[in-house]
């Protein structure tokens, strides 16, 4: 383990400043053949991912199925892995490469997530109108919790694929731009961009439940 | 910026830099200025700030009791598929096998160079301590002129200790 740190260290000095980074050191360790390494990583990062592919695909047990499979390309990338990122801004990559090739799989089929209980005789309705409609018909009436978050979850898949992920990162993840950026490799102008219109649309679909 | 033009997008993405603290110093002066002297762009900061607020609203699903026990499973049953030369242990026995045949060969290559000089290579001083009685009667050799006035020497009686000298 020392020797993979000193080797490490005199290879590149930009990487001495993630050596810092303890799930850098984690997976280090995990290189070098320490299991209870990569469990401590999968611990701490598994409610972390599943959140964000969560938001990313609408359904719990294909979240699960993402957050495995990235834990999984992680584990099988050890032996190549070098430091040249906070492990968190690395990890996220892999998932957003995993999200955009599960999307591609499925065709980009957008899916609205629906409760049974929109169901009825003539279908189903994005969530957004109905409440819309129920709003408008009862002006001043206060959204419940389930309503409210109904209505942000439409207007968040009405974002397209990259806003929707540079958002969940930096709303769930509290990324910098800068780390944004390395995580969808991109510069960080291109984030500043892509998160202005992002909250733009967010804010145009938004507003009428603010005020 | 006045309230007669509308937020062009690079000023809105300037504005949404500043909510998100992504300014530095000098822009967000300049932001503050702008802020300080339109009410459109309060307004889109306000809306931005508390619309973007509503994300806290969102379920955030942890994972199953059962996932990590899961992934670990599904690694290990990988890792078992796997064929020999991708194992953990099959890299790591390869690596101190390596390892070992270099200490082996670094041990053997010095212990031959340790033979072949004391051994094979001529030395000096083994010569000089082969010759040390020559050396050491140098002057009197020099004193004699070949070798067969030495063997003649040798059996003249004269230098025979046993025998008595013969009279002058």
């Amino acid at each position: 383990m020392t020797t993979e740190l000193q080797r490490v260290g005199s290879s590149s000095t930009s990487q001495l400043r993630y050596l810092r980074d303890p799930d850098v050191q984690l997976m280090l360790r995990t290189k070098a053949g320490d299991e209870a390494a990569f469990q401590e990583l999968v611990n701490n990062y598994q409610n972390r991912l599943i959140a964000v592919f969560f938001h990313l695909v609408h359904d719990q047990e294909a979240a699960e199925d993402l957050a495995q499979e990235a834990f999984l390309r992680i584990y099988r990338s050890r032996h190549t892995y070098q430091p040249t990122a906070k492990f968190s801004t690395w990890m996220f990559r892999i998932a957003g490469n995993l999200a955009s090739n599960s999307r591609r799989s499925k065709g980009r089929r957008r899916e609205v997530p629906l409760n049974i209980r929109d169901s009825g005789p003539l279908g189903h309705r994005p969530e957004e109108k109905m409440i819309a409609e129920k709003s408008g018909m009862m002006p001043g009436r206060q959204l419940d919790r389930n309503e409210v978050q109904s209505v942000v979850q439409a207007a968040l898949n009405e974002l397209s694929d990259r806003q929707r992920m540079a958002l969940l990162l930096h709303k769930f993840e509290g990324m910098s731009y800068a780390d944004i950026g390395e995580s969808m490799e991109m510069s960080a102008a291109a984030v500043k961009s892509l998160l202005s219109r992002a909250r733009e649309n967010l804010r145009e679909r938004l507003e009428k439940y603010v005020r | 910026m006045n309230d007669s033009n509308p937020l062009s997008p690079e000023k809105r993405a300037e504005l949404v830099a500043y909510v998100d603290g992504e300014l530095d110093e000098t822009a967000t002066q300049e932001m503050e200025r702008v802020l300080a002297e339109s009410a459109e762009a309060r307004h889109e900061v306000d809306m931005l700030g508390r619309t973007f607020a509503l994300l806290d609203t969102l379920p955030r699903p942890g994972a199953s009791d059962e996932f990590t026990a899961k992934t670990l499973a599904t690694l290990k049953a990988e890792q078992a598929a796997l064929p020999w030369p991708q194992r953990t242990w099959y890299r790591n026995v390869r690596r101190g096998a390596i390892a070992a045949a270099w200490l082996v060969g670094l041990a053997l290559s010095a212990s031959l160079g340790y033979y072949a000089a004391n051994r094979l290579a001529p030395r000096g001083n083994t010569e000089m301590i082969r010759e040390l009685p020559v050396i050491e009667n140098l002057d009197a050799y020099s004193d004699v002129s070949d070798i067969r006035f030495l063997r003649e020497l040798k059996q003249q009686p004269v230098f025979d200790d046993d025998k008595p000298n013969p009279p002058n």
